[in-house]
C-alpha cells in the first residue's frame, strides 16, 4: 500500500482547477482499484469554520460538533485523490452514491487531528460502477470517526465487482417531520465553506454547461441540514449515520423531511415539497453501532 | 339535611359539532345552547316543566352574554320559572356544570336540573383596540362636549385594524394550548406515530358508533347538518403521516410530533345533560342510564415547578380513585377527552411510570396500564371536534349511554383544561 502524505493544503480554487484538468480520463470498467492511502498528519478543528458551518446547515451551538462536520476535513485528501491518477475516474461526471459516517467520541473545537484516506472496494452498480473512499479521523492515534464514501460512475459497461447493495433498512413508514428551504445561493455558500465548488453546485449556468437544468445543492449541505433537525439538541458522543442519495435537489427548492423514530434510531428521507420524491434516504443511529 | 341521594343521568343531547367556520360561522352560542336544551326537553318531554336549575357556560363568550345560560332557557319551551346560571372553567365547564348539578341533586336542593356547555370560535367576541377602548370610555364619561370631542380626536384609523382578538393561549406563558402540548409529548417521549394511531382510532371508533346508531338518540340536528363535520370516517394513517407539525416553531423546531390531524381543530357546538334524583326519574318513568358517582378537580404549577400544563388530570384521578377505593383498571370504559392525542398519551405514561407516580403523586405503586380496547371506544374528541365548554356533556352523555347498554359497569372520565386544570368523574351503572 502506497502512502502519500499531504502537507499543504491547497485552495479550493486550485484543486477545482485540477480536477478540471484531470477530466481526460478513460471511463470504461476499472477491474481494480489502486491500493493507496492519503494523509494529512495534522489539522485542528478550526472553531471559526465550525460555526460558519453550523450557520448555513442549521445547527444549534449547543449541538456541539456535528457528528457529519469532521468530513470537512477530509476534503483536502479528497480533492487530491480525485485529481491524481490513481482516481479510477475524472471527478466530474462521478455522482455522490452513498455515505456513511460513524463516530466514536465527541469531537471539540480545537481538538488536534490525523485525516486519512484509503482506496476502498468496487461494486458494480445497476447505473454504472461504484467505488468507496474510507476515511478515518484519529485523535492521539485512536480513530475517533470513520467514514465510508460510495462514488458512481454513471455509464460504465459491463462494471467489475460484487454487485453494489444498498445497506438501509426502508421498513418504517414515515410521517412529515418539516419542510426546510434550499435557497438558490445554497450551493455557493456551502461551497465557500467546504471548498466543493463543482460548478454544478454554483449557478444555474454553470449547472447547465454540465447537464443539469439548474444548480444543484450538495449532497452533503442536505444531508447536514436534515441532521440539523434529527440530531438532539445536545452533543452526541457515539453515533452512526449512512444515506444514499437518490435524486438531485434542484434549486431553489422547499424540501420536506420525513422521519420515523424509534427509541434511538432515526429513518429519515428528504423529499421534494410536495413528499413524493426522495432527494436523499437515510439512517441515524444514537449511541455505539449496534451490534 | 336530607340524606345524600344517588344522582341519575338519565339522557344528553347535543347539535352536531362543526369545524370553526363552517356550518355554524353565522350561530351564536345562544342559538346553539337553545337548540340543544330544546332537543333536550323534547326528548325527554319537559316542555312547561320547572327544573330545579340549568347550569351551563361558554369559555369563548360576549360582555352580552353575561346571562347567556338563563336566556337560552327562557328561549325553550321549559316553565320560564326555571333558574340558571352561568360557569366557566376552560374546557372543564360542561363536565363541571355536571358535578354541580349533581351535588345540588345529592344534596336533595333540588331533584332535577340540566348541566351544559357551548362555545363558538366563529362568532368568536372581537374587543376593540386596547388604546380606542380607553378613549371611547373616556368620551363616554366626559361631562362636557369640549371634553368628549377632545377624547374622541385621539382615535386614529390604525386602532380599527387592530381589534383585540381573542387568543387560544395561555396568559402567564404566553404559549398556546399546543405549544404547551408539544412540550409534555416532548417531556414524555411520546412518538407522532403513536399520536397519530390515537387519532385514527378514534375517527373509526366515532364512525363505527355512527353506523351502529349510537348518536341517534344523542343529537338534535342544527343548522342543516346532522353529523359532526370533522368525522372522516375514511381517514388513513397514511393521510396522517403527510401532515406537517404544527406547534413546534417555537418550543421545538423541526422536532414537533403534533398534527392538525393528532390535534383538535376549533370547533362549534353545544351539548347537554338531564340529570334528577331517583325519585324524579322514576315518577316520570324515565329509565337511568347510569350514576354520577365521583368527582374531583385538580390544578398543577405550570408555571414555577414547569409541570405540564395539561398533566392535572394525572394527579386528579388518583385522589379520585382512593376516595371510591378503586384502582385505575377497575374501569369498563375509559373517556379521556383528547385535546390532543399527546396528552392522552402523557396521561397514560405518567400513570405507569414509577418516578412520577411516587414522586409526583405519592404513591407507593404506579397506578399502571389501561386496558386501550377500553378506551374512547366510541370516538372522541379528534373525531368529534373540541366545542370548549360542550366537551363535557358530549363525555357524560356517551359514557352514560355505553354503561347503560352494557347494563352494569363503571367508567371514567378525565378532561384537561387550561390553567393547569383536570376534571374528572367516575359513572357507574
Amino acid at each position: 500500500m502506497k502512502t502519500i502524505e499531504v502537507t499543504s493544503k491547497r485552495g479550493p480554487l486550485g484543486a477545482m482547477a485540477q480536477l478540471l484538468g484531470a477530466a481526460r480520463k478513460p471511463s470504461g470498467p476499472v477491474t481494480e482499484l489502486p491500493q493507496i492511502t492519503y494523509v494529512l498528519p495534522r489539522t485542528s478543528l478550526d472553531s471559526e469554520h465550525l460555526e460558519k458551518y453550523r450557520a448555513i446547515c442549521g445547527f444549534s451551538a449547543q449541538q456541539g460538533v456535528p457528528l457529519i462536520y469532521p468530513q470537512m476535513l477530509t476534503f483536502p485528501l479528497m480533492m487530491q485523490f480525485m485529481a491524481s491518477r490513481y482516481c479510477p475516474w475524472p471527478a466530474m461526471g462521478t455522482v455522490h452514491l452513498a455515505n456513511r459516517i460513524e463516530q466514536r467520541e465527541a469531537l471539540h473545537a480545537g481538538d488536534e487531528l490525523r485525516v486519512e484516506l484509503t482506496t476502498g472496494e468496487l461494486y458494480a452498480h445497476d447505473k454504472g460502477q461504484v467505488y468507496t473512499l474510507e476515511l478515518r479521523i484519529l485523535r492521539d492515534d485512536k480513530p475517533v470517526w470513520l467514514a465510508t464514501q460510495g462514488l458512481l460512475r454513471v455509464g460504465v459497461k459491463a462494471p467489475a465487482g460484487p454487485a453494489w447493495a444498498s445497506s438501509l433498512a426502508a421498513d418504517a413508514p414515515l410521517s412529515r417531520q418539516a419542510d426546510f428551504e434550499a435557497p438558490s445561493d445554497i450551493g455557493r455558500r456551502y461551497g465557500r465553506v467546504s471548498g466543493d465548488i463543482n460548478p454544478i453546485h454554483l449557478s444555474a449556468l454553470s449547472a447547465r454547461l454540465l447537464g443539469f437544468r439548474r444548480a444543484i445543492a450538495h449532497g452533503m449541505w442536505t444531508k447536514a441540514r436534515a441532521l440539523a433537525a434529527l440530531l438532539p439538541g445536545h452533543p452526541v458522543a457515539a453515533a452512526t449515520v449512512a444515506v444514499e442519495f437518490k435524486t438531485p435537489l434542484l434549486l431553489p427548492a422547499t424540501a420536506s423531511l420525513w422521519v420515523a423514530r424509534q427509541e434511538r434510531d432515526v429513518q429519515f428521507e428528504v423529499r421534494d415539497g410536495e413528499g413524493q420524491k426522495p432527494h436523499l434516504r437515510g439512517q441515524l443511529h444514537i449511541g455505539d453501532p449496534s451490534p | 339535611m336530607t340524606a345524600i341521594q344517588r344522582v341519575a343521568i338519565l339522557g344528553g343531547n347535543r347539535i352536531p359539532f362543526a369545524r370553526s367556520n363552517t356550518a355554524y360561522a353565522q350561530a351564536s352560542n345562544q342559538q346553539m345552547l337553545t337548540a340543544t336544551l330544546q332537543g333536550l326537553v323534547d326528548r325527554f318531554d319537559l316542555h312547561g316543566e320547572r327544573l330545579g336549575d340549568v347550569a351551563g357556560g361558554a369559555v369563548m363568550k360576549h360582555s352580552r352574554d353575561f346571562n347567556l345560560v338563563r336566556e337560552s332557557v327562557l328561549s325553550t319551551t321549559l316553565s320560564r320559572e326555571t333558574p340558571a346560571f352561568d360557569l366557566q372553567q376552560a374546557c372543564g365547564t360542561g363536565l363541571e356544570a355536571c358535578m354541580v348539578v349533581a351535588n345540588k341533586i345529592a344534596l336533595g336542593h333540588i331533584d332535577c336540573g340540566i348541566a351544559g356547555g357551548v362555545d363558538t370560535t366563529s362568532d368568536a367576541p372581537i374587543g376593540v383596540n386596547e388604546k380606542m377602548r380607553r378613549i371611547l370610555l373616556e368620551a363616554a364619561s366626559a361631562k362636557t362636549t369640549g371634553k368628549r370631542l377632545s377624547a374622541l380626536s385621539r382615535l386614529r384609523p390604525g386602532m380599527l385594524v387592530t381589534p383585540a382578538l381573542p387568543r387560544n393561549g395561555e396568559p402567564r406563558t404566553g404559549l398556546s394550548m399546543g405549544e404547551h402540548a408539544e412540550l409534555m409529548a416532548s417531556e414524555w417521549a411520546i412518538a407522532r406515530e403513536d399520536q397519530d394511531q390515537l387519532a385514527l382510532q378514534s375517527h373509526l371508533n366515532f364512525a363505527r358508533a355512527y353506523d351502529e346508531g349510537f348518536f341517534t338518540d344523542l343529537m338534535t340536528p342544527f343548522n342543516g347538518i346532522s353529523r359532526d363535520n370533522n368525522l372522516r370516517a375514511d381517514l388513513t394513517i397514511e393521510k396522517l403521516r403527510t401532515l406537517k407539525p404544527v406547534f413546534d416553531k417555537k418550543v421545538a423546531p423541526e422536532r414537533g410530533t403534533l398534527t392538525a390531524g393528532n390535534s383538535t381543530p376549533l370547533t362549534d357546538g353545544a351539548s347537554a345533560v338531564l340529570l334528577a334524583s331517583e325519585a324524579w326519574a322514576k315518577a316520570r318513568k324515565l329509565p337511568v342510564l347510569a350514576y354520577l358517582t365521583f368527582s374531583e378537580v385538580a390544578a398543577v404549577d405550570f408555571f414555577d415547578k414547569k409541570e405540564g400544563l395539561l398533566m392535572a388530570p394525572a394527579y386528579a384521578v388518583p385522589r379520585m380513585l382512593a376516595r371510591a377505593g378503586l384502582a385505575l383498571q377497575d374501569f369498563d370504559y375509559y373517556e379521556i377527552h383528547e385535546a390532543f392525542a399527546a396528552q392522552v398519551l402523557c396521561t397514560l405514561s405518567a400513570w405507569e411510570d414509577k418516578a412520577f407516580c411516587k414522586e409526583r403523586l405519592g404513591l407507593a405503586r404506579p397506578l399502571g396500564g389501561i386496558d386501550r380496547s377500553r378506551l374512547n371506544i366510541n370516538g372522541s374528541s379528534l373525531a368529534a371536534g373540541h366545542p370548549f365548554a360542550a366537551t363535557g356533556g358530549r363525555i357524560v352523555a356517551t359514557l352514560a349511554k355505553l354503561l347503560a347498554h352494557k347494563g352494569a359497569g363503571r367508567g371514567l372520565i378525565s378532561i384537561c383544561a387550561a390553567g393547569g386544570q383536570g376534571v374528572v368523574a367516575i359513572l357507574e351503572k
